[in-house]
């Protein structure tokens, strides 16, 4: 836990400053989830924003402090499931969608000014999206809160209010999906090579 | 390149995963995310506020118009209804009286 139960026990009585507490200890790793879920550096912060939003609007009714992580990332898992459902991903990005920053990362790649471990990274993080962006938003966001964010089974658990057993069976498919999907894109060599170059 | 069996396959994409999560590391948070976090909360508070207002007008008003409703069904009034100085038989029989053939004068004329 980042704040003490008792500060979110605070705000859940309407207190501001430990509401604020609250954002401040968790807006920088709810964003980070957000940026892996949605890929669209643009819109993170304003998908957090709605993330905390309902969050205050929602504190009341949290049962205890102890369940607040997995409640937290519940909100943040229907903000980005909402958020990608809105914005149907496409798997060519072209330059008028590129973000302000990409347009400058791309430039600057362009130019030559990146270095070669930038470079990677992008490309690791193009292929990855490109296979996530495959499958369905629910595989998508499972597959990256287990994989990528690294949550446990039982962290999934108190999540998604299913049983461990149901959660293997669901990440088992959305698995097989992911490598379905892109063994049918033909495994683009250059991003896997990038990939297993960074691995 | 093909991917061998199902193993390497797994292993790959765990592989790629977790070079997923360090070619994204958490981004940096603006410096106007709060500001505009808590102007975003006053707004719907403003918005619930108005929204709990109108329906708490609305819900008054259907109150009373029912109770209108119910005083105008429930008071008697004059006796301007036919239900209320006649029984059924006699409101149809004035109903139908100047529509059905005067059989008796018809059977006459027939004879």
């Amino acid at each position: 836990m980042l704040v003490d139960f008792e500060i979110i026990k605070r705000a859940q009585a309407g207190d501001a400053p430990a509401f604020n507490e609250i954002v401040l200890a968790y807006r920088k790793r709810t964003l980070g989830t957000i940026a892996r879920l949605i890929s669209r550096p643009e819109d993170v912060e304003d998908v957090g924003q709605e993330v905390f939003l309902r969050l205050y609007f929602s504190l009341d009714q949290l049962r205890t402090a102890e369940v607040f992580e997995p409640w937290l990332y519940r909100l943040t898992v229907n903000a980005a499931y909402d958020y990608l459902r809105k914005h149907r991903r496409r798997m060519e990005s072209r330059m008028s969608d590129l973000s302000e920053q990409q347009v400058v990362l791309a430039d600057a790649m362009a130019g030559g000014r990146v270095d070669h471990e930038v470079r990677q990274r992008k490309q690791i993080a193009e292929a990855v999206d490109a296979m996530l962006s495959a499958v369905s938003e629910a595989d998508r966001i499972l597959l990256t809160l287990k994989e990528v964010e690294g949550l446990s089974l039982k962290e999934l658990e108190k999540i998604y209010r299913v049983k461990e057993n149901a959660l293997k069976v669901r990440l088992f498919r959305a698995r097989q999906r992911v490598l379905k999907a892109f063994g049918e894109a033909g495994n683009e060599p250059s991003a896997k090579g990038a990939a297993k170059a960074e691995i | 390149m093909k991917w061998t069996n199902r193993g390497n396959e797994n292993a790959e994409l765990d592989a790629m995963f977790r070079a997923y999560r360090d070619a994204c590391p958490d981004p940096d948070v603006s410096a106007n995310f709060m500001p505009e976090l808590w102007r975003r909360i006053d707004e719907r508070q403003r918005s619930v506020f108005f929204m709990g207002r109108w329906a708490r007008a609305l819900v008054t008003a259907a109150a009373v118009l029912s109770l209108g409703m119910a005083a105008y069904l429930y008071i008697p009034r004059g006796s301007t209804s036919v239900f209320a100085v006649e029984s059924y038989v006699e409101a149809l029989a004035a109903g139908h009286g100047q529509d059905s053939p005067n059989l008796p004068e018809q059977a006459a004329d027939e004879l």
